[in-house]
């Protein structure tokens, strides 16, 4: 990554702070970090860091009333802070999300032909729904989902998360996106599931070269995916650096104590932490 | 889905079979006397007594109820006292104008209370939404028989723009149209708000966001038709209601409807009239309610008939 390209995602000083019943809850606490083309980013904390309320700041997916954005969010270059309207025109065309749980992300009504068709025409108006037809099955093909013409009129409620996880990457990729928020995309999902998932977005990304903001609490998934870790913990980044880094040499205390909470078969008394606060 | 069906019509045979009993045991049970209100205030005992003989009410009310189910099985619902014609058959002349008000107002309260949900949910908690709501809310609280009134003053007495009474031309369905369907108007936008408000907030409302779908086609889309099963459900139940005839509006304004003819038949004592009447129109009501239930997996694809009934 050169100094002078324009990052494809560049925040700067993001604060958000939530409306809720309690009072303000300053969720993320001025955070700064960009991702550039080709490249994956992750946030990594635990349960209420701010992680996800980040990325669905990013997007400007956040209740209006019920969250306040300050700061900046430079998708290619236009604040999406600044200016809502540009969070209209970024979104399903330079940046697509991939949601966290796939089985409430698609409308229980629609056949998922009818609603990544949608997704196309709304990228490429000029498509009849024929045209649209084909490119859509080409993109489940894409996404490894077999037979595809004769899955085009199935409901969401007929596939499995895995599949669905995987319709929901068609349907993100159906934008042309330079840039995917994926907010813990695997964790709804069964372990075995999971890696095939995690598989598919860096055969995606090493085909078309892809920015990538991924959420997680996983510090596997990190390990796995990540170019440069950020870890957050209420609401602000406690290290930051290259993947290899973070995770041989941490430096913070938190860092070290979520590396030993990766679980593996051993003593009843390795830490587990806990922490409350607003959700992700 | 054959089993579901047949299941669901013997259901609804029954349904009909124990409302009728109900009915003839209950219209008997009540204060007043066939006879009288025939034979007229000038009749004597033995007027009377022929009276009841010529209707069979002088049998013991077993045998009465043996007779009715007879003629019931035999397609034959006896004479109306008053009209002294086929009961069965001056109920059926008076359907067309009761279907044909039921229709039109729940037409139209589908036309206005669905957009207006619509409106409401997406500027849910405003005071454009609670100016709305305060407005529907007075609609569904003024008693019919005063917008009636209401309605007739303005419209036919003081601009004299639409005719009062009776079903004379098309414009004769305006005003009973209105007054019924500003009954339904808060019960079915509150709902349509309230569950648009539910597929808004829904994630996949916001995956669909962040895929660059707009607020309006979000709202139409998504929110209206997910909405669909409760408000078909809602829009059903009220228009089965509007067959059983809208008794008041119809006397307010002449309507040669059921709702004015059960006024009248109640009024004679007149049994085989109200009995058909009751089998008319809780039939259609069933009906209705069979192709609600049947439309609903055609909204729905998680819906399957017969597995959860």
């Amino acid at each position: 990554m050169t100094e002078h390209t324009t990052p494809l995602l560049d925040v700067t000083d993001l604060q958000v702070e939530l409306i809720t019943a309690r009072g303000v809850v300053r969720a993320v606490d001025g955070v700064s970090f960009t991702v550039h083309r080709g490249e994956t980013v992750t946030l990594i904390g635990e349960s209420g860091s701010g992680k996800s309320t980040t990325a669905m700041g990013v997007l400007r997916l956040l209740p209006d009333g019920l969250a306040v954005l300050s700061g900046s969010v430079r998708i290619a270059g236009r604040d999406v802070v600044a200016d809502p309207g540009v969070a209209h025109a970024v979104r399903g065309r330079t940046v697509s999300l991939i949601p966290q749980d796939p089985m409430t992300a698609l409308s229980p009504v629609h056949t998922i032909g009818r609603q990544l068709g949608d997704a196309l025409r709304l990228r490429h108006p000029e498509l009849s729904r024929t045209q649209a037809r084909a490119r859509g099955v080409e993109l489940l093909a894409q996404v490894h989902i077999t037979k595809p013409e004769t899955r085009w009129k199935a409901y969401p409620h007929q596939f499995s998360g895995g599949m669905l996880q995987r319709i929901l990457i068609a349907i993100a990729l159906a934008g042309e996106p330079e840039l995917l928020v994926a907010d813990e995309p695997t964790s709804a999902l069964d372990a075995t599931v999971q890696a095939s998932i995690l598989d598919l977005l860096m055969e995606l990304q090493e085909r078309t070269g892809i920015g990538m903001l991924m959420i997680t609490h996983d510090l596997g998934v990190a390990r796995l995916v990540s170019d440069r870790i950020h870890v957050m913990k209420d609401g602000r980044f406690v290290e930051s650096g290259p993947a290899e880094q973070i995770v041989a040499r941490p430096a913070a205390p938190y860092t070290r104590e979520l590396l030993s909470a990766v679980p593996r078969l051993g003593a009843w008394d390795e830490g587990e932490p806990v922490r409350q606060g607003a959700a992700s | 889905m054959l089993t579901y069906l047949a299941r669901r019509i013997g259901q609804s045979l029954l349904t009909v079979f124990l409302t009728l009993t109900t009915v003839f045991l209950l219209v008997r049970l009540a204060p007043g006397d066939p006879a009288a209100a025939y034979a007229g205030p000038t009749a004597t005992s033995a007027d009377l007594d022929a009276v009841r003989a010529k209707f069979g009410l002088d049998e013991p009310l077993v045998n009465q109820y043996g007779i009715f189910l007879r003629d019931l099985f035999t397609g034959n619902l006896g004479t109306s006292y008053s009209f002294h014609s086929p009961a069965f058959d001056v109920v059926m002349s008076r359907m067309p104008y009761t279907i044909t008000l039921a229709v039109s107002a729940i037409a139209v309260t589908a036309l206005v209370a669905v957009p207006l949900g619509v409106w409401m949910a997406r500027r849910a908690d405003t005071k454009r939404e609670l100016g709305a709501n305060v407005l529907t809310i007075a609609g569904q609280s003024m008693p019919d028989f005063w917008t009636g009134v209401m309605l007739l003053t303005v419209f036919a007495v003081l601009l004299p723009v639409l005719p009062a009474s009776g079903f004379t031309s098309w414009s004769g369905l305006v005003l009973p149209t209105v007054t019924v369907a500003v009954l339904q108007l808060a019960l079915v936008s509150r709902l349509v708000r309230r569950e648009m408000t539910t597929a808004l907030a829904a994630p996949y409302t916001t995956v669909a966001r962040s895929r660059g779908v707009a607020e309006r086609a979000l709202a139409w889309r998504y929110g209206l038709r997910n909405s669909a099963v409760p408000l078909l459900t809602a829009l059903g139940t009220r228009f089965a209601a509007l067959l059983n005839g809208v008794v008041v509006v119809e006397v307010v304004f002449g309507w040669p409807g059921v709702g004015s003819l059960v006024v009248r038949a109640l009024a004679t004592r007149d049994y085989p009239l109200i009995q058909a009447t009751v089998l008319v129109t809780a039939t259609l009501a069933i009906l209705v309610q069979l192709l609600v239930d049947l439309a609903y997996p055609l909204l729905d694809p998680r819906v399957r008939l017969g597995k959860a009934a």
